[in-house]
């Protein structure tokens, strides 16, 4: 009679065994697959957080390394900044390099405008220094949705859209600063710059959160978050054209596909001949994608070891309850030896009862598994990660194969340790202590 | 010419307590040998030894003239041999007729039958037969593996005397009818008076007499 047969009878014959092994390995394998989802998730999670941050690079004018010229002006003097400035040129070169995927201007309280037809939430202290009241501080940038503080979730859109490349005389502004003056998307306002010492209007194409809990206590307006705002770039270059020359930028922040491959986009713009012998700086910027990404791998490395620890307490209480069983088989093992099976082939019986069983309980846990890892992952995201993450967890087929591996793994080892105190005596001493 | 031989078999446990002394020894098929003395003298362990159970601490054991070590002792306990314990050592989660088939592939009832099993007590569980079927069944597995070597350990122990004279003609038949080599370790005067050949076990030494006197 082959080993397999043997293993079946066992199998059909102890049922009461064989019930409590479902049950043992059904309940592991469930710890298992649940790690192994929510690990797949955090993982996911963090790829999809490397394509919606990815890393950055950094292109600064050189304030260090240029020289600074004295200009005079009717007010007095001031050192200017009179090195290389970033030029359109030099933008289109770099969006061209292999790994870039995009490119943002972002200049915070480059523009600073004071309510014409609106008006600002106040602050402790009213300072009326322009004909409208005191003006707020506008960032103006190409691209909205890139900016740090809606990449990094602090700031979410609630209606409208963001700013594009495209845009001209369009502005966000906060959900407090709308509701504060019942303004929606779609609604004009005006601005004046004293900088400029004009008046314009700019279309409000985006309302966004994440200002609250700020207001009233700040001691101007400029201070407080919520009359802050974004402007497009191409209104801040036609509201001053006729009085600063800012055809150019002075920051560019450049985004590539993969925060893993960014050093090699940054020698590759590095070398760029647009940028030879400029004075201008390139910085590596992975700030806000670690900031994100930080409890993902915590996340990870967590579930890692959890798995680790649930696969080694796993094959110890598997060797246990086979040890106590094998123990109680000691004169089956006896009587397969006496009649010349040989330990190879007696092991194999053992291990094919439980591999059998596990076969079963490892089906039986998919469904199981799929509750409880949801559960635990919708647990572990509130708790490690900020929130801003979303955690896909779910079952997929594709877990089976490495899961049947650790399950294998652990039923071979479980097995071995159980079986082989046993099968390593003397056929003649294990029958003697039967009798 | 003898089956199986032991050339200066020695046996001790411990290194201390010495039970086998140099024991030289040969079996032929077609004979039952008896193999009689006191309980812890080392019956057993001889059987064992013949049975490729254990190894000797020195000398060798020969079957047809080859060390049974050579080819490994699992391989001598599936070709060579068979067993017939006192206590059956049956596996108690199967039928009569699986036990038997644990040896062979051929069909068991057959063999079953012939040694007075029903077809339907060889579908029982065996813990449900009584202790003489359950000697029969531990027969019938063992001339299932068609062996030329039947090595019985107090084989009528356990049973009465009626099933053990039942038992005791059954081994003779294996012997004389099917020409197999059946050593028994026994205590049994009755079943020793059957047997071809007798040896005593005394001080680790084998003496063999042609028949049983039970003076000796």
């Amino acid at each position: 009679m082959i080993f397999i047969k043997r293993a079946g009878l066992y199998c059909l014959r102890q049922r009461c065994r064989t019930i409590i092994l479902f049950l043992v390995l059904t309940i592991i394998a469930a710890f298992i697959l649940t790690g192994i989802a929510i690990r797949d998730a955090a993982e996911g999670a963090t790829a999809d957080v490397r394509t919606a941050i990815g890393g950055k690079i950094i292109l600064d004018i050189d304030k260090d390394a240029a020289a600074w010229k004295n200009e005079q002006y009717d007010w007095g003097t001031a050192a200017t900044y009179s090195g290389d400035q970033i030029t359109q040129k030099q933008v289109d070169a770099i969006s061209k390099v292999d790994g870039v995927a995009d490119y943002n201007v972002e200049e915070t309280a480059a523009y600073y405008g004071a309510g014409v037809n609106f008006d600002y939430l106040p602050a402790t202290y009213e300072l009326s220094y322009t004909p409208y009241g005191e003006p707020s501080i506008y960032t103006v940038t190409l691209s909205s949705g890139k900016c740090k503080s809606f990449l990094s979730g602090k700031y979410k859109l609630v209606d409208g859209r963001h700013i594009t490349p495209d845009d001209k005389y369009t502005c966000l502004i906060s959900k407090q600063l709308a509701d504060y003056n019942k303004l929606s998307v779609g609604d004009k306002i005006k601005m004046y710059s004293l900088d400029s010492d004009s008046i314009s209007e700019f279309e409000i194409i985006g309302i966004f959160d994440g200002t609250e809990g700020s207001f009233g206590n700040e001691d101007t307006v400029s201070d407080v978050p919520a009359n802050w705002g974004y402007i497009d770039y191409a209104a801040l270059q036609d509201i001053f054209k006729n009085i600063f020359n800012i055809d150019y930028y002075q920051h560019l922040t450049i985004f590539v596909d993969d925060p893993a491959n960014i050093q090699n986009v940054y020698d590759k713009i590095s070398a760029l001949p647009e940028l030879k012998g400029k004075t201008l700086k390139l910085t590596i910027d992975t700030d806000e994608y670690d900031v994100v990404s930080t409890p993902l791998t915590s996340l990870q490395k967590l579930v890692n070891t959890t798995i680790i620890i649930v696969c080694i307490v796993s094959a110890a209480v598997l060797t246990l309850l086979l040890t106590i069983w094998i123990r109680g088989r000691k004169k089956e093992i006896g009587i397969l030896l006496s009649i010349g099976k040989s330990k190879a082939n007696i092991i194999l019986q053992i291990f094919t009862e439980t591999f059998a069983v596990a076969m079963i309980s490892f089906a039986a846990a998919i469904p199981f598994s799929n509750l409880t890892a949801q559960k635990a992952g919708a647990i572990l995201v509130s708790r490690i990660t900020t929130g801003t993450t979303n955690l896909h967890v779910h079952m997929d087929a594709a877990y089976f194969p490495a899961f049947c591996v650790i399950g294998v793994f652990l039923i071979a080892v479980s097995v071995l340790a159980s079986t082989w105190p046993v099968v390593r005596s003397k056929p003649k001493d294990i029958l003697a202590k039967m009798s | 010419m003898s089956i199986i031989q032991t050339c200066n078999v020695k046996y001790s446990y411990d290194r201390n307590k010495t039970i086998l002394k140099n024991v030289s020894t040969e079996f032929e098929t077609g004979k039952i040998y008896a193999i009689l003395g006191p309980s812890g003298c080392g019956k057993t362990t001889l059987l064992s030894l013949l049975g490729g159970l254990d190894s000797p601490a020195e000398g060798q054991v020969l079957f047809q003239g080859e060390d049974i070590g050579q080819k490994g002792l699992a391989w001598h306990r599936k070709n060579n041999v068979a067993f017939i314990f006192q206590n059956y050592n049956l596996i108690d989660y199967m039928t009569p007729a699986e036990n038997v088939a644990l040896t062979s592939k051929l069909p068991p009832l057959p063999i079953l039958a012939r040694l007075g099993l029903t077809k339907e007590e060889a579908k029982r569980n065996v813990l449900k037969l009584s202790g003489g079927q359950q000697q029969r069944v531990a027969i019938a597995r063992a001339l299932a593996s068609d062996v030329g070597i039947l090595l019985a350990d107090e084989p009528t122990g356990n049973l009465d005397e009626d099933t053990a004279a039942g038992i005791t003609n059954i081994l003779k038949e294996c012997a004389h009818q099917m020409n197999k080599c059946v050593i028994i370790a026994t205590h049994s005067h009755d079943l020793a008076k059957q047997a071809d050949v007798v040896m005593r076990l005394r001080k680790g030494e084998l003496q063999i007499t042609d028949v049983f006197n039970a003076n000796d």
